[in-house]
C-alpha cells in the first residue's frame, strides 16, 4: 500500500513480470503448468472479489456461485453452441455481470451477517439448479467443455491468454485502488456511518464493485471449465467459495500482493505437499483461524513487519540547542510593549 | 396430505431448533456463529455412533450426544469468540466460527466417512406407523420441551435473568458484577447441548451425515430472520413455516427448487419487514 514506488520495487515488480511470462518456457513439466494456469484463473476471480471482500469489507462466501455461472455459460455457448470461444468468454463474463447485479441489488442492503449467508445461499442455490435444469446443463452427468479457439489452443497458449486476462483486471483493481474510488471503498469498509457522513453513496458504490466482481468471476468461470474440460455440479462445492475467501483473508485486506500470494500458497501447497490433500478443508480452516487470531492483517502485514525487522528504519535525532540572547531579547521586548 | 404437513412440521421444528440454538449464542454474545448447523450434525453422528456402533442404550446415547455437543460449543467460545470480541474489528467472528465450522465437519467427515449412515431407531416401534411414526413426532416433541424450557429458564431462574440482562445491556451487566464471560461461555455449552440434543432426535430424517451442517445453519438462520432475531416464539414460528413452506413446494413443485424456493422467502420477508415477524425494530445507531 505504497504510492511511492522504489527503484528496488520496480525492479521486483519487472522481474516478476518477465517469470510469469516466460514460465511455459521453463517450468519443469506439464503437471505444473496446469497448477499455474489453475492459480492464474482462480486469481481472476479473486481480484475482483478482492474488491468486494478486501477493500469494501462485505464478507462474500458464495462467489463459487458465479464461477459456475461463467463456466455453464462458456459451457453451453461454446460446447452445445459451438460459438466462438473468445466471444463466449466475453459473453460469459457478461452473464456473471448480470448475475452479480441481480444477487446484490437485494442483499447488498443488509448488513454484515446477513449478506454472507445470502451468498452462500446463492451459491447453494446455483448447485441446485445445474442439477435441475439439465437439459442445459448436463444434471449430474455434467458437461464436455471445448478448448479456446486458434493462437491459444495449445496448453502454453491458454496460459498466455490466462496471463493477459489477468494481468489486465490486476491492472483494473490496482488503479481502482490508487484513485478515489478505492479510498472511498475503504472507507466504506472502516466505518459505514463515516463513509456516508462524507458522502459516498453507500450503496452504489458496493453495487459496482461487486458486479465487476460479479464479471470477473464470469470470465474466470469460463476460463476455468476450458481448463477442466469437463464440469459437472460437483466441480462448484460451496467449500470453493470458501477457499476463494480465504486466500483474501490470509493474504491481507486492502491489498493486492498480499491475496495473490495467499492464493499462490493456499493452491499450490495442497497439491505439493501430499498430507495435506488430504484433509483438504480442514487445512483451510485451520489457517483461516490461525491468520484471524495471529496475524488479522494477513500475510502482507507480516512481510511489512519482517522488512521492517530486517532494515530498521533510521530515527534520525535532532538536538535542539537553544538561542538564549535571542530569546531573552524577545522576552525584554514583549516585557516592554 | 396429512403425511406432507407433519413431515412439515417435523422437519420445521429442527430448523425451529436450530433458530433457537442461535438464540441462546446470539443473547450474551451477539454473535451469529456458523457452527450452529453443526452442532446438530455432532448430536446426529455421535448419536448414531454410540447406539449403533458401540449399543450404548439411547438415553445415554442422548446424554453423550449432549456431551459432545456442549464440548464443542465451549471449544467454540474459548478458540473462536472470547479473543475475537476484544478487538474492535467488526465481523472477525464470523471467520473464526466459520473456520470452526469448516474444520468440524472435515475432521467428522474423515473420521465418519462421507456416506450418510442410518440413525438407529429409539423407541422399539415397526415401520408401518405413517405419520405417527417416531421420526416425526420426536424433533417436534423435543423443540417444544426446549422452547418451553427456555422461557422458563430466563422467566423463572437467576442465571436466565442474567442472559437476559446481558442481551440487554453487556457493559450495564458488568457493571452489577456479573461474570459476562463466564456467563457466556455457559451460553455456548448450553446451546452446544441443546443443538446436539435436537440434531439427536432429528436424527432419522438428516441420517448421520457429515454435511448437513452448511445446510441447517443456513435453514435455522432464514427461519431466525424470519420469525425475529432474539425471540424464541419468532424461532419457533419461523421454524415450523419454514419447515411446512419447504415441504409444501416440493409436494407441489418437485424437490429441485427447495432451497430456491426457501431463499427466495427469506428475501421477500427481509425486504418487506426487515426486523423479522416478532423481532424488535433496531433504532439505527449514529
Amino acid at each position: 500500500m505504497t504510492n511511492t514506488r522504489s527503484p528496488a520495487g520496480s525492479a521486483g515488480l519487472l522481474a516478476g513480470g518477465v517469470a510469469l511470462a516466460t514460465l511455459p518456457l521453463w517450468v519443469g513439466d506439464f503437471y505444473q503448468l496446469h497448477l499455474a494456469q489453475l492459480i492464474g484463473v482462480y486469481w481472476i476471480l479473486i481480484v475482483g472479489l478482492n474488491l468486494v471482500v478486501g477493500f469494501t469489507g462485505q464478507l462474500s462466501i458464495g462467489h463459487v456461485g458465479l464461477l459456475a455461472i461463467g463456466a455453464y455459460t462458456f459451457a453451453f455457448l461454446a460446447g452445445t453452441h459451438e460459438l466462438n470461444p473468445l466471444f463466449a468468454i466475453a459473453i460469459a463474463g457478461v452473464i456473471g455481470g448480470l448475475c452479480g447485479l441481480l444477487l446484490g441489488l437485494p442483499s447488498l442492503r443488509l448488513p454484515g451477517f446477513y449478506f454472507a449467508m445470502t451468498t452462500m445461499a446463492f451459491s447453494l442455490i446455483v448447485t441446485e439448479l445445474t442439477l435441475a435444469q439439465d437439459e442445459i446443463t448436463g444434471g449430474g452427468i455434467g458437461l464436455a467443455v471445448p478448448g479456446v479457439s486458434a493462437p491459444f489452443d495449445t496448453p502454453d497458449g491458454l496460459y498466455w491468454l490466462i496471463l493477459i486476462v489477468g494481468g489486465l483486471v490486476t491492472w483494473l483493481t490496482w488503479n481502482v485502488s490508487r484513485c478515489m474510488w478505492g479510498r472511498s471503498l475503504i472507507a466504506i469498509r472502516d466505518s459505514e456511518i463515516t463513509a456516508m457522513a462524507v458522502g459516498i453513496s453507500l450503496f452504489r458504490a458496493k453495487l459496482i464493485v461487486f458486479v465487476f466482481s460479479g464479471v470477473t468471476a464470469g470470465v474466470a468461470g469460463a476460463l476455468f471449465a476450458s481448463l477442466q474440460s469437463y464440469i459437472t455440479p460437483d466441480t462448484f462445492v460451496f467449500e470453493l467459495g470458501l477457499f476463494f475467501f480465504v486466500c483474501i483473508i490470509i493474504g491481507g485486506r486492502g491489498s493486492i500482493l498480499g491475496p495473490f500470494i495467499g492464493t499462490i500458497i493456499l493452491t499450490a501447497l495442497p497439491e505439493l505437499v501430499a498430507p495435506l490433500a488430504k484433509l483438504g478443508n480442514f487445512f483451510y480452516g485451520l489457517t483461516l483461524l490461525a491468520v484471524v487470531l495471529l496475524i488479522p492483517e494477513g500475510l502482507q502485514r507480516l512481510f511489512e513487519v519482517l522488512a521492517e525487522k530486517l532494515r530498521p528504519r533510521r530515527i534520525e535525532s535532532h538536538v535542539v540547542t537553544p538561542d538564549l540572547t535571542r530569546l531573552a531579547a524577545a522576552i525584554r521586548e514583549g516585557q516592554s510593549s | 396430505m396429512l403425511l406432507v404437513i407433519v413431515s412439515g412440521l417435523a422437519v420445521g421444528a429442527l430448523y425451529a431448533a436450530t433458530a433457537l440454538v442461535y438464540n441462546v449464542m446470539f443473547s450474551t454474545s451477539k454473535v451469529l456463529s456458523v457452527t450452529t448447523g453443526h452442532l446438530c450434525m455432532l448430536g446426529g453422528v455421535f448419536g448414531a455412533w454410540l447406539v449403533s456402533d458401540l449399543g450404548v442404550p439411547s438415553v445415554l446415547g442422548l446424554a453423550g450426544a449432549a456431551l459432545v455437543g456442549a464440548a464443542f460449543g465451549f471449544l467454540t467460545e474459548i478458540v473462536a469468540i472470547r479473543r475475537v470480541l476484544s478487538r474492535p474489528v467488526e465481523h472477525l467472528w464470523l471467520l473464526t466460527t466459520l473456520a470452526m465450522a469448516t474444520m468440524v465437519q472435515q475432521a467428522v467427515g474423515l473420521w465418519w466417512g462421507t456416506e450418510p449412515r442410518p440413525f438407529p431407531r429409539l423407541i422399539p416401534q415397526d415401520f408401518s406407523a405413517g405419520v405417527m411414526d417416531q421420526k416425526y413426532w420426536l424433533p417436534i416433541v423435543t423443540v417444544i420441551v426446549m422452547v418451553l424450557g427456555l422461557e422458563f429458564f430466563y422467566r423463572r431462574t437467576m442465571y436466565g435473568k442474567v442472559f437476559v440482562a446481558m442481551s440487554e445491556d453487556v457493559f450495564a451487566a458488568q457493571a452489577r458484577g456479573i461474570a459476562t464471560s463466564r456467563v457466556r461461555s455457559l451460553s455456548y455449552v448450553i446451546a452446544g447441548a441443546l443443538g446436539a440434543v435436537a440434531g439427536f432426535a432429528a436424527g432419522q430424517l438428516t441420517f448421520a451425515f457429515f454435511a448437513v451442517g452448511h445446510g441447517l445453519t443456513l435453514y435455522g438462520f432464514i427461519a431466525l430472520a424470519a420469525g425475529g432475531l432474539g425471540s424464541n416464539v419468532g424461532a419457533l414460528v419461523g421454524g415450523l413455516a419454514l419447515g411446512l413452506f419447504s415441504t409444501f413446494a416440493t409436494y407441489f413443485f418437485g424437490g429441485e427448487y427447495q432451497q430456491t424456493i426457501a431463499v427466495g422467502l427469506l428475501i421477500v420477508v427481509l425486504l418487506l419487514k426487515p426486523e423479522g415477524i416478532f423481532g424488535q425494530r433496531q433504532v439505527r445507531a449514529v
